[in-house]
């Protein structure tokens, strides 16, 4: 297990507008009372894993705890916040009416801080003779730290680390700053008081997904279905002993304007000018032009990740996978689906955790093939896909909310499941139709040809426009043949889903049509080895501007 | 106060330390009292009221600490005493070790060299001769290139070079018939400091009612820290004169409007021409890299409305049910609203869960929106209310005229009955509903909406047939 990094909490006591290092600052003695992780996933994830190192999603993060609070004014100091937190969603509730104001202070502590904090402030110059090893304090003050750091001392002015002798500041140690960017709050308190305050922010570096697993029985009449809610947090901050949720539902996001960073800095000790009198001439760089083929640019790729490799492994030793046993408990929040972890749990940084979404057995399916056509087009050759189609209603031992996320197909074989496809699935409420696509078969097969087009002469309309153009109005009749191919020893059902112009009609079929999910759909049945026909018309309306 | 004293010791030891550098010494003006004055779009007004000490005739007055992103043009120096500004100059040339070698091109430096045998130290006078890629230094009456064999050396400076500083600087020359302290007023627009609002609306689901929450913003990445300063915050983007050529600019689709209705009810905040004024009630430090946030509204209870819209595009047909967006629709009215006008920014929702935790349930951003108006604002998609729409038939009932009839499935996977505001956009004006199965209302020449009530778990269908010239 990880050392888990608490969030704590800093009470500072001092009047508004004083530097802080003059007032004492104490940690409020307040243990963490409850901490609860809500995690929202990202709104447009493509692809079928969560990646530590580009979680799109977020979290909302509640900790609570009791703290005294003395009279006056103080700061409070909310420090370990999660990394990813959008500082403008903070919100603190519990202190007494007196909430002066929030701040997040983005600026760290770093070398390059340090010296421009000491600008004009007195510092000591630490000088180390090679020779002797002596160390020589000289005090002084730091004149300017622009691409370079020049300081003043009695002897004069002088450019730090330039004269080939070690050389490195020591400061006032009343120069203050945080670790990380930290979150406070002023607050004015009437009276000495012991109160619960409450924090919440929306913090990034989070998100979660639901992986299904449907394993179709070998007759293909029923399927089982499983599903594992995969939750991840990339913040370096772990949430220990929380209670942990997750969201399902687009939810609307603004996008946020950018809080300002700082990332801290070295300290840049440039210098003058520094060739020397033997350095070589500069020889022209000639960069050799050479043909991008691309095989020469797949080889490049390869050689990179080969040599990549060890330290992307060393990253995935970082990651932890937790499985846990009990199953997530589902309750409506507005018109959002909240899942609940039931007994309390580590969100750890850097982990990626699976709770049990859902378990449901003999699940009554409905499977077919199905071909996407244009109505009055010809389509070559292609494999059909296979599709699982079911109703999320008591009768199909569903009749729960499926949240968007991935299902991987198995089949059995000899006991053992077989992946045979993944694909995505979407939100899913109550008694809606549930179809999971399974990839495809080769051996069923379909080709549309168009049989006839034909101007049908009884339609053609001409209408005088302006003197001299006419326009053409006349409808064309297209006859298709669809044939679909069987090569398995069983029967399969076929579906033909036609996708149809705005000005487009079915008009005469030899099977019949119907209408389903807004497309003119065929059902049949094509026997073991061998091959059915389906053949259709179309009409759809021209016009045209002649002379 | 404890901020000017800071300032008077650093006026003294400035003037001690590098006092005797300067041929004509420039009086640092001392800090007395800012003012910012912060627009919502990234600019703010700072008015820095401070004191100098008049010398009386020409002299060069430094003011340090002014915005790293300052817009020079537009400093204005003020005072009421009779001094005239002969010139101002806003300096960049920083003070960088490499600056100051070119600068001693010509003047003497002092090298001291560490003998790496004994640990010894000697000193000697060079000219600096030139300091292109390399130094080059006259050492009595030979020619040696500085540290090019390796050994330490130091070089010292014994003066700063006029014009270079440590932070850009703001530098006026003014010329006075009286000499003695004055107070003066410098004023600049700066961009870097702006702010916004956020809101936090907590949903009440059983009574229907939210508590809305106001937040100022305020960031600040100017550079410069704002000690003490008393802060006025300005609702409104003043136009901001650029000269662009007006080219064609990629205008996205806008997004869905969120004021369904504009108020006439005038507020009791202060005002600014047309903007509104939010003054922050005590001073303020704000620093460089900071994200502020001061309350400025909280309001308990006010009704609110939840419900759901779809807009189907002209011709839209769907494979699968797609989702209703969540609706929130509340006042800002005095009598049965939030009572105030609200600044831009964005409103985030949240709802109590089942163990009375506040959840996040989606957000919104809002436009300046003045009191008395309705606000609707579209959270999220709804995971239980969904529509399907399809175009069931087309049909061309001759040149340029059509039939189209459209279904449209609405269901309800919640427990309890909802009411969907059902919308057809893409109808231009020219288009008829010839039949539908129950009455629509036309929103605007574009939509027709249908108000569809759901029963708890439940289907119904909408059918109409338009007659379009398209």
């Amino acid at each position: 297990m990880r050392r888990s990094l608490h969030p704590w909490l800093l009470l500072t006591a001092g009047a508004l507008g004083t530097v802080p290092a003059v007032a004492s600052t104490t940690e409020a003695a307040s243990p963490l009372s409850d901490v609860s992780v809500t995690i929202y996933r990202a709104a447009n994830r493509d692809g079928a894993s969560l990646d530590l190192d580009d979680l799109g999603g977020f979290a909302l993060v509640t900790e609570t705890r009791t703290i005294s609070i003395p009279a006056g004014v103080s700061r409070l100091r909310f420090e370990g916040v999660a990394d990813g937190i959008q500082p403008a969603t903070a919100i603190i509730t519990g202190l007494p009416s007196g909430l002066l104001e929030k701040n997040h202070d983005a600026k760290v502590l770093s070398p390059a801080e340090l010296v421009t904090a000491s600008i004009g402030k007195n510092v000591w110059l630490v000088r180390t003779n090679p020779k002797t090893g002596e160390s020589n304090k000289v005090p002084g003050s730091i004149v300017s730290d622009a691409d370079g750091v020049v300081f003043k001392s009695a002897a004069g002015l002088e450019a730090l680390r330039c004269s080939g002798l070690p050389e490195t500041f020591q400061f006032d140690s009343t120069l203050e700053g945080a670790a990380r960017p930290t979150l406070s709050a002023l607050i004015r308190s009437p009276k000495a008081i012991t109160t619960t305050v409450r924090l919440s922010y929306l913090a990034q570096g989070f998100d979660w997904m639901a992986s299904y697993v449907a394993t179709v029985a070998p007759d293909g009449k029923t399927m089982d279905l499983g599903a594992w809610v995969t939750l991840a947090n990339a913040n370096a901050t772990s949430f220990s002993d929380a209670h942990a949720q997750v969201v399902a539902g687009r939810l609307n996001r603004e996008s946020e304007e950018v809080e300002p960073i700082d990332e801290g800095a070295q300290i840049v000790a440039q210098c003058w000018p520094r060739g020397s009198t033997s350095d070589a001439p500069e020889t022209p760089n000639i960069v050799r032009a050479s043909p991008l083929t691309p095989g020469w640019e797949m080889y490049l790729d390869r050689a990179f990740k080969r040599s990549a490799a060890p330290a992307q492994m060393a990253m995935t030793a970082l990651e932890e996978v937790a499985v846990t046993g009990a199953k997530v408990q589902q309750e409506q929040l507005g018109d959002l689906k909240l899942y609940r972890v039931p007994d309390r749990t580590s969100v750890a940084s850097r982990q990626i955790k699976q709770v049990r979404l859902l378990d449901r057995k003999d699940i009554p399916i409905d499977l077919f093939y199905r071909a996407d056509l244009p109505a009055d087009d010809e389509v070559d050759d292609q494999p059909l896909s296979k599709v699982l189609r079911t109703r999320n209603d008591k009768a199909h031992h569903l009749d729960l909310p499926l949240p968007s996320g991935q299902v991987a197909t198995f089949y059995e074989r000899a006991g053992v499941p077989l992946l045979v496809h993944e694909a995505p699935l979407r939100d899913i409420t109550l008694n809606e139709e549930v179809e999971i696509e399974a990839g495809e078969a080769p051996d069923l097969r379909v080709t549309s040809k168009v049989e006839g087009r034909a101007v049908n002469g009884a339609t053609v309309k001409k209408l005088p426009l302006i003197p001299g153009v006419h326009v053409r109005s006349r409808e064309i009749d297209v006859t298709n043949r669809v044939e679909i191919t069987n090569a398995r020893n069983q029967p399969a059902d076929v579906e033909l889903r036609l996708t149809l112009d705005d000005d487009t009609q079915l008009v005469r079929a030899d099977h019949t049509p119907f209408m389903h999910n807004g497309h003119q759909t065929f059902r049949l049945t094509v026997p073991a080895e061998g091959s059915a026909t389906v053949r259709y018309q179309t009409v759809d309306a021209r016009y045209s501007l002649t002379r | 106060m404890l901020h000017i004293d800071k300032r008077l010791l650093r006026l003294t030891l400035a003037s001690l330390s590098l006092g005797p550098l300067w041929a004509a010494s420039p009086v640092y003006a001392a800090d007395q009292d800012l003012s910012v004055t912060i627009y919502a779009d990234d600019l703010a007004l700072v008015q820095d009221h401070r004191t100098i000490d008049l010398t009386g005739g020409k002299q060069r007055v430094e003011f340090e600490n002014v915005s790293a992103k300052i817009r020079s043009e537009t400093v204005s120096l003020a005072s009421r005493e009779p001094f005239s500004i002969v010139e101002q100059n806003f300096d960049y040339d920083l003070l960088t070790p490499a600056k100051l070698m070119e600068k001693a091109v010509g003047h003497e430096v002092t090298i001291v060299r560490t003998n790496p045998g004994t640990g010894g130290e000697t000193r000697e006078k060079a000219q600096v001769l030139a300091t292109n890629g390399g130094v080059v230094l006259k050492i009595g009456d030979h020619i040696e290139v500085l540290r090019d064999d390796g050994l330490p050396a130091r070089v010292i400076f014994d003066k700063v070079p006029d014009n270079l500083r440590a932070h850009p600087t703001l530098s006026v020359t003014v010329n006075s018939s009286k000499s003695g302290p004055a107070p003066v007023t410098l004023s600049y627009l700066t961009p870097g400091l702006g702010w916004r609002a956020d809101y936090v609306a907590l949903f009440d689901e059983g009574t229907s009612k939210i508590d809305v929450q106001g937040w100022v913003t305020l960031t600040n990445s100017s550079g410069t820290t704002y000690d003490n300063a008393k802060t006025l915050l300005v609702a409104g983007s003043p136009a901001q004169e650029s000269v662009n050529d007006g080219s064609g600019r990629y205008i996205r689709r806008p997004p869905r409007p969120t004021l369904a209705k504009a108020g006439t009810e005038t507020g009791s905040r202060e005002r600014l021409g047309d903007y509104y004024l939010y003054p922050l009630t005590e001073r303020t430090t704000i620093a460089n890299l900071q994200t502020k946030q001061v309350s400025f509204l909280d309001v308990h209870g006010v009704p609110a409305e939840h419900g759901y819209e779809f807009v189907n595009e002209w011709l839209g047909t769907s494979n699968t049910p797609v989702s209703a967006k969540t609706v929130y629709q509340f006042s800002t009215s005095a009598r049965s609203g939030l009572g105030d006008q609200l600044p831009a920014g964005i409103l985030r929702f949240y709802m109590r869960d089942k163990r009375g935790d506040p959840q996040f349930i989606g957000e919104s951003r809002i436009d300046h929106t003045p009191m008395g108006s309705v606000l609707s604002l579209a959270t999220g998609d709804a995971f239980d209310v969904k529509v399907q729409s399809t175009v069931e038939k087309r049909t061309s009932l001759g040149l340029f005229h059509w039939r189209t009839d459209m279904k449209y499935v609405l269901t309800n996977a919640l427990p309890k009955p909802v009411t969907v505001s059902l919308l057809q956009s893409g109808l231009w004006g020219d288009t008829s509903i010839k039949t539908e199965s129950q009455k629509s209302t036309r929103r605007n020449a574009d939509e027709a909406e249908w108000k569809v009530d759901l029963p708890a778990n439940g289907t119904k269908t909408v059918t109409a047939t338009f007659d379009t010239e398209f």
